[in-house]
């Protein structure tokens, strides 16, 4: 393992390493000869290089030349991405030289670069902005007009490319080269006429295709979905745990009091690495308000629905499932947190004495397949979790004996943890059917299902809270648990799984409405609270005159 | 409760002077202005108006381009920018495969709005301006809440106002 000075600080960096990542931490240790421990945080060289090219995930292309380092003892600058450190190498790039390089590497990129800004959704977290403000702010020295090239180029189902934005740092190509493996993406004509593009017209329709947007430096791939709908200034982000499938990517989810507008992926070297799935990114919808059961609603044998409260109406169903004695059966699919099931599965247990508790699963046919990226068969975030707490209440059971049990009579009332992504759950209509047959149906769900208004029995529809709006852990399809806290709320007065079956077992519950309060733990230190404050010195008295 | 002290003092028995000197300054005022209408500092104000200067911050514009499609690209920089956060826009795209984004929706709040012109200052395009009206009147109930129709193509306007910012100008010198 190699030591190296950057910026005058001595660094062990492991073996091929370049400087751009023992700049970024993806390969550098403490000045320590020992190598870090795992969760550790890391503790890098300071000062990150400017680049647009480079990019953790992918191969190295060295196009941008924006990345140039001082390696002294070399007369030339270098560029960070494509040079492996050795032993005693002295990097700077905090030097005049260094900063003078940046740019006008940028100025060249500049040079045809339209005046997009406006209009383009990439403002705010665009690269060619941030690094403008940090090392350009000069005047153009280029007299030349413009190369016009295609704007607004539908190149799939997902994603819209501007060519004239295009910086050319190849990221997408070698992406759907080397990652997605697709190789729809191609650099065609030469110089300043040089434009992405796909061959023939071909589409770029892979089930990573958004990936490619993520890594844009620029605006020139925009998303479909995401197009126009906000400024990202005006989003809140929150990281979490996808919900679309049992391979647990970590994202991050964007909102506003609007509702949620994207997701993006989180680096996480265990789980998905630097990418995500383009079905993922469309899992923030049915979160959404006006997707949502807002109101508890029951209806007696057929006749009219009643309205109420989400807690008061799972109050209400407790009555039922009391007087239903062990004829009470759980019907759980694998979307919840594992507390979640900890908590209603004990209460079943103890509370009811019943171990009628079913999984029920939506994808048999599929639930080993693999696409050997990302993208599992089983469509549920913690089939695993689920089946880890049933093993421990002691729980074995089968989904025929749940349909023998209501054909017979042996189960009169059925609580069903409904799904939260109805679009991977082909067979609701299905289930629906078969489970309307027990006498009272208790329905959890969080989004809307019309297929439920039609049932004849009685039956209770109880919203709940959707992944986002609570704290849990998901165990994904390796055993992996993976914590995740609150992003925000979309619906307050909904339950948790733990809320819900607490009040079904009949416990009173004291929920408190869940509001965005500034929580102390989060408080930062500066922030002045009102009781704190210096006090007005100047006070109005009425009396005097 | 605030008790309001009656005052007492020897200097308050002789009010009536000055109510006699502050009458006499009233009466000059009167047959001054009777004597020479001309200067009056007063307007008699619906029939007579107070015209102001033309850069005055009055009611928004929001201007249009050579065909009289609106000018603005909905790039949210003025509802950004706006310190009472009275402007809310939606944006879309346009079918015309010129135009990227266009706003389907501008609205400005004119009872939220304080009139500062940040927006006329942060448009990139000069979609939005401040204009010279001042009167803003409207029975209970009526909206204030301004879309398209009046900011761009109300009566006054005659048909709206050009914007000073072309794309086609600025493609020809190659920006």
């Amino acid at each position: 393992m190699p030591k190296c000075t950057i910026n005058g600080k001595e660094v062990v960096v492991k073996d091929g390493a370049t400087i751009i990542e023992a700049m970024h931490g993806g390969g550098a240790y403490e000045t320590s000869d020992e190598p870090q421990k795992p969760g550790e945080k890391k503790q890098w060289a300071e000062g990150k290089v400017a680049h647009y090219c480079w990019h953790p995930g992918l191969s190295v292309a060295g196009v941008c030349r924006l990345c140039f380092v001082e390696i002294e003892g070399n007369p030339r600058l270098q560029i960070a991405c494509n040079t492996v450190v050795t032993e005693g190498m002295k990097i700077n790039n905090t030097s005049q030289k260094v900063k003078d390089s940046a740019k006008w590497g940028l100025d060249f990129h500049l040079i045809n670069h339209p005046l997009d800004c406006p209009i383009c959704d990439q403002a705010g977290e665009c690269g060619l902005q941030e690094q403008y403000m940090e090392f350009g702010k000069y005047n153009p020295e280029m007299a030349e007009k413009k190369v016009k090239k295609h704007k607004v180029v539908d190149l799939g189902p997902t994603v819209v490319l501007d060519s004239e934005r295009c910086i050319l740092c190849s990221r997408c190509v070698r992406f759907t080269e080397e990652v997605s493996k697709t190789n729809e993406l191609g650099i065609f004509n030469r110089g300043d006429r040089s434009e992405i593009g796909t061959f023939d017209d071909k589409k770029l329709d892979n089930k990573y295709s958004l990936n490619t947007v993520d890594i844009c430096p620029v605006g020139a791939l925009t998303s479909k979905d995401f197009r126009f709908r906000q400024r990202v200034w005006y989003l809140k982000d929150a990281e979490t745990v996808c919900n679309g499938c049992s391979a647990g990517c970590n994202v991050r989810a964007y909102f506003n009091k609007e509702g949620f507008f994207r997701v993006k992926p989180v680096y996480n070297e265990e789980v998905n690495g630097y990418w995500m799935c383009d079905e993922g990114r469309d899992l923030y919808k049915f979160v959404n308000r006006e997707n949502r059961y807002l109101k508890a609603r029951r209806r007696i044998s057929g006749g009219a629905w009643d309205e109420m409260l989400p807690g008061a109406g799972a109050k209400d169903a407790a009555g039922v499932l009391k007087s239903s004695g062990d004829a009470v059966a759980l019907v759980l699919t694998g979307q919840y947190t594992v507390e979640e099931y900890e908590s209603i599965v004990g209460n079943f247990v103890n509370e009811f004495k019943s171990k009628k508790i079913y999984h029920w699963n939506n994808n048999p046919k599929t639930e080993n397949d693999f696409d050997g990226l990302l993208i599992r068969g089983d469509k549920n975030p913690n089939t695993k979790g689920l089946f880890k707490v049933l093993e421990k209440h002691g729980v074995k059971t089968s989904w025929s004996e749940l349909e023998a049990g209501l054909g017979n009579g042996s189960i009169k009332s059925v609580v069903v943890a409904g799904p939260e992504n109805l679009q991977f759950f082909p067979d609701m209509a299905d289930k629906v059917k078969t489970l309307s047959k027990a006498q009272n149906v208790i329905w959890l769900q969080s989004p809307r299902f019309a297929g439920l208004d039609e049932l004849k029995n009685n039956v209770w529809i109880i919203p709940m809270k959707s992944y986002v709006e609570k704290d849990g852990t998901f165990i994904n399809h390796a055993g992996l648990e993976q914590k995740f806290k609150r992003v925000t709320t979309v619906v307050s007065e909904a339950l948790t799984l733990t809320e819900a079956g607490d009040l079904l077992a009949g416990h009173h519950l004291l929920i408190k409405p869940a509001l965005n309060t500034l929580v102390e733990a989060e408080r930062p230190e500066d922030r002045v609270m009102l009781e704190n404050r210096k006090k007005n010195e100047f006070v109005f008295r009425r009396g005097e005159l | 409760m605030s008790v309001v002290q009656k005052n007492t003092s020897e200097t308050t028995k002789w009010f009536l002077p000055g109510i006699l000197v502050g009458l006499g300054i009233t009466f000059k005022h009167l047959a001054k202005n009777l004597l020479n209408q001309k200067k009056m500092m007063t307007l008699n104000y619906p029939e007579q108006k107070y015209e102001y200067s033309p850069r005055f911050k009055g009611n928004h514009i929001l201007t249009v381009k050579k065909d009289g499609s609106l000018r603005c690209t909905a790039c949210m920089l003025c509802a950004t920018n706006c310190p009472a956060e009275c402007i809310t826009i939606v944006a879309s795209e346009h079918e015309d495969p010129s135009v990227e984004k266009y706003p389907i929706k501008y609205e400005i709040d004119m009872l939220r709005c304080v009139f500062c012109g940040f927006c006329e200052e942060a448009c990139p395009v000069d979609a939005v301006r401040m204009g010279p009206e001042w009167q803003t009147p409207g029975v209970n109930g009526a909206n204030f809440n301004y879309g398209i129709e009046q900011l761009a193509y109300r009566p006054q306007l005659k048909g709206g106002m050009m914007s000073l910012v072309d794309d086609e100008e600025r493609h020809k010198y190659g920006i």
